[in-house]
């Protein structure tokens, strides 16, 4: 009877033991990872702080302006001046039905050769 | 056995249990003296391993101050001003060194700039840390560690960067290697509570809650540039602005050049490279006619359609003041303002009182060094009691000298219905503002004052101004001080300001432009503030008016409702 006991608490301790060690080397595994990742978040957040101090860079109205000068005469581009602003009100509304007779006009127009839209400009000019 | 029953003691032996029972205890007693003894080591080991005090120090610093971080400041729209990023940071243990000669030479070669035989004495010794550099690129630390040298290791450190480099410099200043401010709004809070934090130890990582400045980056751009234009097409030594809302009190640009690159301190120090705005005081002429009519037409004194003699110079003992843009005749009020007369401002004051006068320069403030949040402030110079002929020169701004900021409050509360706000560098919302609202004049006043300033765009001083900031409804009042040289006003020696609002029907933003010293700019007319100060004012509210929402508006409708009932 005791024999039996004494074999079973024997095999229990072997198996606690066996756990025991199990776990801890496990969770030394665990806590080893951890600080690697703790390594990795960190690094990757001082990239990341790199990377968002390049953007804001980029993104400066300082940095971004002599690029605009650069290719000023390439993108033929202006200053907005005071006089070419507009307001919503000076839009037309939309027509009730299409001005089929305008339309056709304008086809004949271009069928002849004729921009109507082209000579506008020409004129304004 | 009778033999041994007599005279002798009976002998006693134990029985076989018995004396098994005494070993065991005997043993027993030997194992438990023998675990005592080793738990009580074990014990005394944890004990001792406690009391070990962890040198947790760097060259007497503790860590946590060395990576403490700062919050990031952003601009009112949410770009960054100014960032931590995180930097590598080299440092050698000495004692762990094995070669220092070769350790050395190994250092010298991924950092050239460091000198052999300073490294060779750093690494020498039994010192547990030095530094060898500080703030260096992930790229040469890569290059450090494969040189593969025991003893040499990294620590992250947070260094602070200003994406804008000198953009906003005297707004932002500068934070010393130990993420310290030194200067400006860095160190503003330090001097709130981010010090605090990292003494804590709490300011680590990027938690820190960003700090939303009031500045918008764009107008600090557009006003730098044409700040910048403006010194070399006037050969100006030197050039100032600041533009607030005048609602809430938001200093939306504040630009001071020369200025500094943040990112390198030492630049800081250059000469000229002060902040003008809040750390200067400067006489500021004839703006100050805005101050001297105002508080006059409020005082009920004087009326706005009321006429001054200004024939003649205004004598004082053997000095005569006259007039620079001389008229020498009978002017109304919006006249003198828009002649900028000299004479007039003198009769306006004398109208309504020299010490009422010097009430009101109280009142607005004019004692008190400017309130904004940055450090660098001088506390301004104005003759305590005004004699007549202080008074008569303080009426068109000489004899006292004060910050820009105060002008520009001033013209603020002006137009704002006569409210005049607290500036600040922070976000806020307009019912924070309304609880910093002093009523410095009435409403009429400032009704009246937007004329005037209007007027001045429209005929007098400042059409210079409006040419460039034409359809919308800019005003205000130019100021040409001559300097003091060597105890003397140099007439050829001046600095122009022009103090102004706009859009004035409906007045939103104010803003100061100082030039000091320029010159006339070849082909153009003059060197008066109107021809410099007046036109940078102009081409700035040309630029920056549409990225703060106004659009033009050319109908003269807008000028008219602005005259007051008194004048149709």
């Amino acid at each position: 009877m005791i024999r039996t006991l004494n074999i079973l608490l024997v095999c229990s301790a072997i198996g606690l033991l066996i756990g025991v060690y199990a776990l801890k080397y496990a969770s030394e595994d665990l806590a080893a990872e951890k600080v690697q990742l703790a390594r990795q978040i960190e690094r990757q957040q001082a990239d990341l702080s790199l990377l968002k101090a390049d953007w804001a860079f980029l993104n400066q109205p300082a940095n971004v302006g002599p690029v605009v000068n650069r290719h000023v005469a390439e993108l033929s581009l202006q200053t907005l001046t005071q006089d070419q602003f507009g307001s919503i009100d000076l839009i037309p509304m939309r027509l009730k039905a299409p001005d089929t007779a305008g339309l056709d006009g304008l086809f004949e127009a271009l069928n002849q050769g004729v921009d109507p839209i082209q000579q506008l400009i020409k004129e304004s000019n | 056995m009778a033999a041994l029953d007599a005279g002798s003691l009976p002998i006693a032996v134990d029985g076989a249990r018995k004396t098994r029972r005494h070993l065991t205890k005997a043993r027993i007693r030997w194992v438990v003296v023998a675990l005592f003894l080793v738990f009580s080591t074990v014990g005394g080991r944890l004990v001792q391993l406690g009391m070990v005090v962890q040198d947790n120090t760097i060259e007497g610093q503790t860590r946590d101050i060395i990576t403490a971080s700062r919050p990031p400041i952003l601009d009112r729209n949410g770009l960054e001003l100014a960032v931590d990023i995180r930097v590598p940071s080299l440092f050698a243990e000495p004692r762990r060194i094995i070669d220092v000669n070769e350790a050395a030479e190994a250092i010298h070669s991924v950092l050239p700039d460091l000198n052999v035989d300073w490294l060779r004495q750093r690494l020498t010794g039994d010192k547990g840390f030095v530094w060898i550099k500080r703030e260096l690129t992930p790229a040469i630390q890569d290059k450090i560690m494969q040189l593969g040298i025991p003893g040499l290791d990294f620590v992250t450190e947070s260094k602070r960067f200003y994406p804008g480099g000198p953009e906003a410099s005297h707004i932002l200043g500068a934070v010393n290697i130990d993420n310290q401010g030194i200067a400006g709004i860095e160190k503003a809070m330090d001097n709130n509570d981010v010090a605090l934090l990292q003494q804590l130890g709490l300011a680590r990582g990027n938690e820190l809650a960003p700090v939303n400045l009031s500045i918008d980056l764009r107008v600090q751009h557009a006003m730098r540039d044409v700040l910048a234009d403006a010194i070399t097409r006037y050969q100006a030594e030197s050039a100032a602005g600041i533009m607030m809302d005048i609602k809430t009190g938001e200093v939306l640009g504040l630009v001071s050049l020369p200025d500094f690159d943040p990112n390198n301190p030492v630049t800081a120090l250059q000469k000229d490279s002060f902040n003008r705005i809040t750390a200067g005081i400067f006489e500021l002429g004839s703006t100050m006619k805005s101050v001297t009519i105002a508080g006059a037409l409020d005082s009920g004194k004087v009326k706005i359609n009321d006429s001054f003699d200004a024939r003649f110079g205004v004598r004082f003992g053997r000095f005569t003041i006259d007039d620079f843009h001389g008229k020498h005749r009978i002017l109304t009020v919006p006249e003198i303002y828009k002649y900028s007369s000299n004479v007039g401002a003198i009769k306006v004051m004398q109208a309504w009182g020299k010490d009422n006068f010097r009430a009101f320069l109280a009142k607005l403030g004019f004692d008190q060094p400017e309130p904004l949040e940055l450090p660098e402030r001088r506390m301004p110079s104005v003759p305590k009691s005004f004699s007549e002929i202080v008074a008569a020169t303080a009426a068109f701004g000489h004899g006292l000298s004060v910050s820009p900021v105060a002008m520009l409050r001033a013209m603020a509360a002006f137009a704002n219905d006569g409210l005049m706000v607290k500036p600040t560098l922070y976000k806020t919302s307009l019912d924070d503002a309304k609880q910093t609202y002093q009523r410095v004049v009435s409403e009429q006043t400032s009704h009246e004052m937007r004329y005037i300033m209007r007027l001045n765009a429209l005929e007098g001083s400042g059409t210079r101004m409006n040419k460039f900031a034409a359809g919308y409804r800019a005003g205000g009042k130019t100021g040409t001080a001559e300097k003091v040289i060597n105890g003397r006003y140099d007439s050829s020696k001046v600095l122009a300001l022009f103090a102004s609002v706009f859009p004035l029907d409906n007045p939103r933003y104010a803003m100061m432009v100082l030039v000091d010293n320029p010159h006339t700019e070849p082909g153009q007319g003059g060197h008066t503030a109107g021809w410099n100060a007046g036109e940078a004012t102009g081409r700035i509210i040309a630029r920056v008016a549409p990225m703060l929402g106004i659009s033009p508006d050319f109908s003269p409708m807008l000028d008219t409702e602005l005259v007051p009932p008194e004048l149709h």
